[in-house]
């Protein structure tokens, strides 16, 4: 389904080449759990960024379905993050003028996406705090509305970016927990920096210094 | 706001201008330039020349008074006219009553429009013309009355009391068409037909031209100013979106990270803008015609004085700010979206 070949991407950091991700080749598999860990600045975003579109490498490339993501335009890639994928980021973004519900289906605001999100939202223990504005949740319960707007349309692949960062061990685990026993038929792309996140992932890779060093099942 | 303000205040003047010598639109003033001799000539040739019908010439006399408007004092003809005419002339310039009565033959006497009473705050049996008043001078007292209820504006006096009290002892004369385009055509041919000639024409569009005339440096200065303003407003703006664009970066970084395309989130982002553009240009607008109003209630009705509470160059003026504005924000959002990326956000490195 995504097949990254040979992927690198390189930022100049004072006029010297930085290696964020140096040759990697991965594919993800439809339906797959797939871990990414690494320490603290090991490239594991910079390699879910380009998986997932939001940055095209330096070298190599990336397939999705067999079709080089940078030969598509920026609205074809806009396209596909909005309808194949979803999204959870490290930190709980959400906007402060909208309430949990209207985050949730922010992606796509329309009628039949407003039940699915207040669906999610209830199953997901917010159904009663749905109404109410991001400054009014904890932590947990904001990263609980951004696991329902990355699940709502049932997306073919959820790539989260450290998606416990902000949050307790406790709190942290219930939201993967959930993440995983949600996604359906999706692929879960989930990069951390703790294993014990990744205990229910299919399959777990390593990343150090931007290189892949071990495969896991 | 302020815009609409500078400008609605200062067409006023001109306005005023015209307002106050609007009864100049029903007739053509002539005179001999002080040569008595000459009028029966002019009468002579406006009766077997002019191409359009004459509905009426009156023969009279004039001398010179002032009105007090927002730039100081104007000077405002008082004619001396036969009963006769006098009533034709009342009739001519809209009066629909009098409050009193005409002046009587050979008294010292006059009868004020409605708008002239109010500006020089005459009420009946006030002395209009005097021996001690150095811009209406008269040898003898002049009391008001009548008040004519007509918008235009008028002083009036006794044709007989004026030949024995005003100097020069010339007779003047106003000829009067039928309507206002004959008038005006009349009003042309006689400024060709005696141009050069030992004469004095007072036409309305003449006055109109010079008025205009006057004005145009004016309004040059107004434009410079307006610029200068408009400028500043639309850079301070600019700046302001600049801020306020930088405080959404966040949003705009998620959203486009989540799958809406550029196009989406600057298209988004130009609605609001033009949205909160229009808002504050209308509710300007509205404000600043409430605050018009206020001013002619206040300021200038009770004098008389001219001010287009609706005049559409002052408001043509003020869509400059908006369209400025509006620019500068277009620029700004583009140029925030040019070279966007959207990782810098989620990334945690701009927030």
């Amino acid at each position: 389904m995504i097949e990254s070949v040979g992927a690198s991407l390189v930022y100049e950091d004072h006029g010297r080449e930085v290696f964020a991700c140096r040759d990697v080749s991965l594919s993800v598999r439809p339906g797959e759990f797939l871990g990414i860990l690494g320490p603290s600045g090991s490239g594991k975003s910079s390699l879910l960024y380009l998986l997932s579109g939001l940055k095209t490498p330096s070298f190599g490339a990336v397939l999705y379905d067999e079709r080089d993501l940078a030969s598509m335009s920026d609205e074809e890639r806009s396209r596909l993050r909005r309808r194949e994928f979803g999204f959870v980021f490290q930190q709980p973004y959400l906007l402060g003028y909208l309430t949990a519900l209207e985050n949730a289906f922010v992606g796509e605001p329309t009628s039949a996406r407003r039940d699915e999100a207040l669906d999610l939202l209830d199953r997901l223990g917010l159904g009663a705090k749905a109404h109410r504005q991001p400054h009014e949740l904890s932590g947990g319960e904001r990263q609980r509305v951004c696991v329902a707007r990355a699940l709502l349309g049932e997306p073919r692949v959820i790539f989260a970016d450290e998606p416990t960062a902000s949050l307790d061990h406790t709190n942290g685990l219930q939201v993967v927990g959930m993440l995983n026993a949600m996604r359906g038929d999706g692929a879960l792309v989930m990069v951390t920096h703790d294993p014990s996140m990744l205990e229910r992932a299919d399959r777990v890779v390593n990343l150090v210094d931007g290189q892949l060093v071990r495969h896991g099942e | 706001m302020l815009i609409a303000w500078i400008v609605a205040l200062m067409n006023s003047i001109p306005y005023s201008v015209k307002t106050v010598y609007s009864y100049s639109q029903y007739s053509l003033g002539v005179t001999p330039r002080g040569d008595p001799l000459m009028t029966p000539r002019l009468i002579e040739t406006f009766r077997k020349e002019c191409p359009v019908p004459i509905e009426r010439l009156v023969v009279c006399r004039g001398s010179t008074t002032v009105v007090k408007s927002i730039v100081g004092d104007w000077p405002f003809v008082v004619f001396g006219l036969s009963p006769v005419d006098l009533q034709y002339f009342l009739k001519k310039h809209f009066t629909s009553s009098i409050d009193g009565r005409v002046p009587r033959p050979g008294s010292a006497e006059a009868i004020v429009s409605e708008p002239v009473a109010r500006n020089l705050n005459l009420k009946m049996g006030d002395v209009l013309l005097g021996p001690d008043k150095t811009d209406a001078y008269s040898p003898v007292p002049v009391k008001i009355v009548g008040i004519a209820q007509s918008p235009e504006w008028m002083i009036l006096t006794d044709l007989e009391y004026h030949k024995e009290n005003h100097f020069p002892p010339i007779d003047v004369f106003l000829v009067f068409a039928r309507n206002r385009e004959e008038q005006s055509k009349l009003d042309h041919w006689a400024v060709d037909r005696f141009k050069g000639e030992h004469t004095r024409l007072f036409a309305y569009h003449e006055l109109e031209k010079d008025t205009n005339q006057m004005f145009a440096t004016l309004y040059q200065i107004l434009n410079v100013v307006i610029l200068t303003l408009v400028a500043v407003i639309a850079l301070m703006m600019g700046m302001l979106m600049n801020i306020y664009q930088s405080q959404r970066l966040v949003e705009f970084g998620l959203l486009q990270a989540i799958g809406y395309t550029r196009r989406q989130l600057l298209v988004r982002s130009l609605k609001e803008t033009s949205i909160v553009i229009a808002t504050g240009w209308v509710l300007g607008v509205v404000v600043a015609h409430l605050m018009l109003r206020v001013a002619y209630k206040v300021l200038m009705e009770p004098k008389a004085w001219g001010l287009d509470t609706l005049d559409p160059t002052a408001f043509a003026y003020t869509l400059i700010v908006p369209s400025s504005i509006l620019l500068v924000g277009f620029f700004t959002v583009f140029h925030r979206f040019r070279k966007f990326d959207p990782v810098s956000v989620v990334e945690r490195r701009l927030v």
